[in-house]
């Protein structure tokens, strides 16, 4: 009886071992890394796969900007942004990506809002760097309206750096910017930034601290999560000469992350974690009742079927993939502020020190480079970061 | 019957494995080849920002208005036209030129002789040569001495205005696309003309 059950149903079986076996596997290459980020980032860019392309863009970039590459990272910002900006209809990654048997990860990765907004306050930096001040209020604008899809809308467009940069940039235009600033300072919780008349022609971009992390967490690891990425320095002070300023976090990427609330992501996951565990469970009842009535000769037979059955739904379970995407744009600081001083035009010394909580300076973070101060009416723009490899020489 | 039932549901199920599992594929594996389209045509790359079809649009309206306005038609001689860049109040990043570029070469092309523009990006390198002549390192045709620059009678500007409505619904954004042609002696607007933008969509659930 059982060498019949086996000859009739053994070609059913084979097919599915045979589908099973044969699947093709989601093949990525990665490239090697060599632990510098920039090359490792055009080699990924360049090599790595597709879906991963804009994470690199986004980190090298940021490289690139703190090593002073300011063109290079403004062409890979703009090969992003014109991804994330186009990003609206269909997208076949996406749609995969939402299927019960594909990871969430193979889905074109643009970044959660924070990170599209801190590609566009990056990309509006080096704008205002190059007089585009017009096209940096633009990115810093854009910047805004990428977070400004949150579930509480107490926390939608409320980065305060953001706001003021818009005001700012319209007033270096012969535009007020007022409204901008009162929805600055209205956001404001860390620093109230100063007024625009009071801002001076150097301006200081200060990050540091941290990038937010990413984790997956749930049984199925189908919640994406944050968790703050920390950060040793809470003030900075910068020194040019006699003068001195004093700059708090006026924004934090941690609390932009974790204040974004639900995604329409999360609840597909979560279906899928509920079928995954469905299958599971009733895959383990079939494959145990089954098991069980196959001890008996009477129901052998029905018992194997059940058993087959149960195999069958606990394939469909491993089959699925609830797994939240953690990619994360990894050198991001926590921190972003924003300082200015009036400095005569020419070559001047600077000294930046980063302070702990208890006020003391952090010697292994501080920086002094020297910086060229524009002649003309233009702003001089200097970026700094907790990690900049910065040429003190210049 | 339930034997039949059994092998049923097997066979069943295993083409419902097959389907559901197995990997779709490769889609295109050889690429697309690169496709040429008018730079009106919306293609299949696009966003809710401006875009080369917005571009030939406005800039293709402009230049037909700004022809039919009397004071450029009753002139008396040849207007002289400097461009003001563009000033962008959006929310996009774009190249500003590009506007006042099409505008004057539209112009250019279609209406020869009915304006004309100053070439004030290339002001450089022509008081360069102007004053290579004066100096008699280059010959000169005329004499070089005499004031041949060009003062303008009009400046084309424009100005680009947003406005962004985001909600779980998508993202919808509208542009409007403002051109003045101002006196430059009077400072009087002269001539204004608009077009305006709008677009909407929403991004995969993925996304959001």
């Amino acid at each position: 009886m059982f060498i019949r059950f086996l000859r009739v149903h053994c070609g059913p079986v084979f097919l599915v071992v045979l589908c099973v076996a044969c699947a093709t596997t989601d093949f990525r290459p990665q490239p090697v890394r060599t632990g510098d980020l920039v090359r490792d980032g055009w080699a990924a860019i360049t090599n790595g796969p597709v879906e991963d392309r804009v994470l690199w863009q986004y980190r090298t970039g940021l490289e690139l900007i703190r090593r002073e590459q300011f063109g290079s990272a403004a062409g890979l910002f703009d090969d992003a942004l014109d991804l994330v900006g186009g990003r609206y209809g269909t997208d076949r990654s996406a749609k995969k990506s939402r299927g019960y048997f594909s990871d969430e990860s193979t889905k074109t990765y643009i970044g959660e809002p924070y990170e599209r907004s801190m590609a566009y306050y990056f990309r509006g930096l080096i704008y205002w760097q190059q007089g585009e001040i017009d096209n940096a209020r633009a990115c810093f604008r854009s910047a805004q309206i990428e977070d400004s899809d949150a579930e509480g809308q107490e926390y939608a467009g409320d980065y305060v750096l953001m706001d003021y940069l818009d005001g700012l940039a319209s007033h270096r235009l012969n535009g007020s910017g007022w409204d901008a600033y009162q929805r600055a300072t209205n956001s404001a919780t860390l620093v109230i930034p100063e007024r625009f008349e009071g801002v001076g022609n150097v301006l200081f971009f200060v990050d540091y601290g941290n990038a937010p992390e990413k984790y997956a967490a749930g049984e199925y690891r189908e919640k994406l999560k944050f968790r703050d990425g920390g950060s040793r320095a809470i003030e900075v002070i910068i020194r040019s000469g006699e003068r001195a300023i004093h700059l708090g976090a006026m924004d934090d990427l941690s609390y932009q992350a974790s204040t974004r609330g639900g995604r329409v992501m999360d609840h597909i996951l979560a279906n899928q974690a509920v079928f995954k565990r469905t299958t599971e469970t009733l895959g383990d009842a079939a494959l145990v009742s089954g098991l069980i009535l196959a001890q008996n000769r009477k129901t052998q037979e029905a018992g194997l079927g059940i058993a087959a059955v149960g195999l069958v739904s606990k394939m469909f379970s491993a089959a699925t993939t609830p797994r939240a995407d953690t990619r994360a744009w990894d050198n991001l600081p926590k921190f972003l502020t924003f300082g200015s001083m009036r400095l005569p035009p020419g070559r001047h010394d600077i000294k930046v020190e980063f302070l702990n909580d208890r006020r003391e300076v952090i010697e292994t973070l501080s920086q002094t480079f020297q910086i060229d101060v524009n002649a003309a009416s233009a702003d001089t723009v200097i970026i700094v970061s907790q990690f900049n490899k910065k040429d003190p020489t210049l | 019957m339930c034997k039949y039932l059994m092998r049923t549901n097997l066979y069943l199920l295993a083409i419902v494995l097959t389907v559901g599992c197995a990997s779709p594929g490769v889609r295109n594996p050889s690429g697309v080849p690169v496709t040429e389209m008018r730079a009106d045509e919306r293609g299949f790359v696009t966003g809710t920002g401006i875009e080369s079809q917005d571009l030939v649009t406005v800039t293709d309206r402009m230049a037909r208005s700004i022809l039919d306005t009397p004071e450029i038609q009753n002139f008396g001689q040849i207007p002289r036209v400097a461009l003001d860049p563009v000033i962008n109040e959006t929310r996009f990043p774009i190249n500003k030129d590009i506007f006042l570029t099409r505008i004057r070469t539209q112009l250019n092309r279609n209406a020869r002789g009915q304006v004309r523009f100053l070439a004030r990006e290339r002001l450089e390198a022509l008081v360069a040569e102007r004053d290579q002549k004066r100096s008699g390192a280059f010959t000169s045709t005329t004499d070089s001495r005499v004031q041949e620059f060009k003062g303008a009678d009009f400046f084309l500007t424009g100005k680009l205005q947003g406005m962004t409505t985001r909600s779980s619904a998508g993202v919808s954004d509208y542009v409007l696309y403002s051109f003045q042609l101002i006196d430059a002696r009077t400072t009087d607007i002269l001539w204004e003309d608009f077009a305006e933008i709008k677009k909407q969509g929403l991004e995969d659930a993925a996304y959001r």
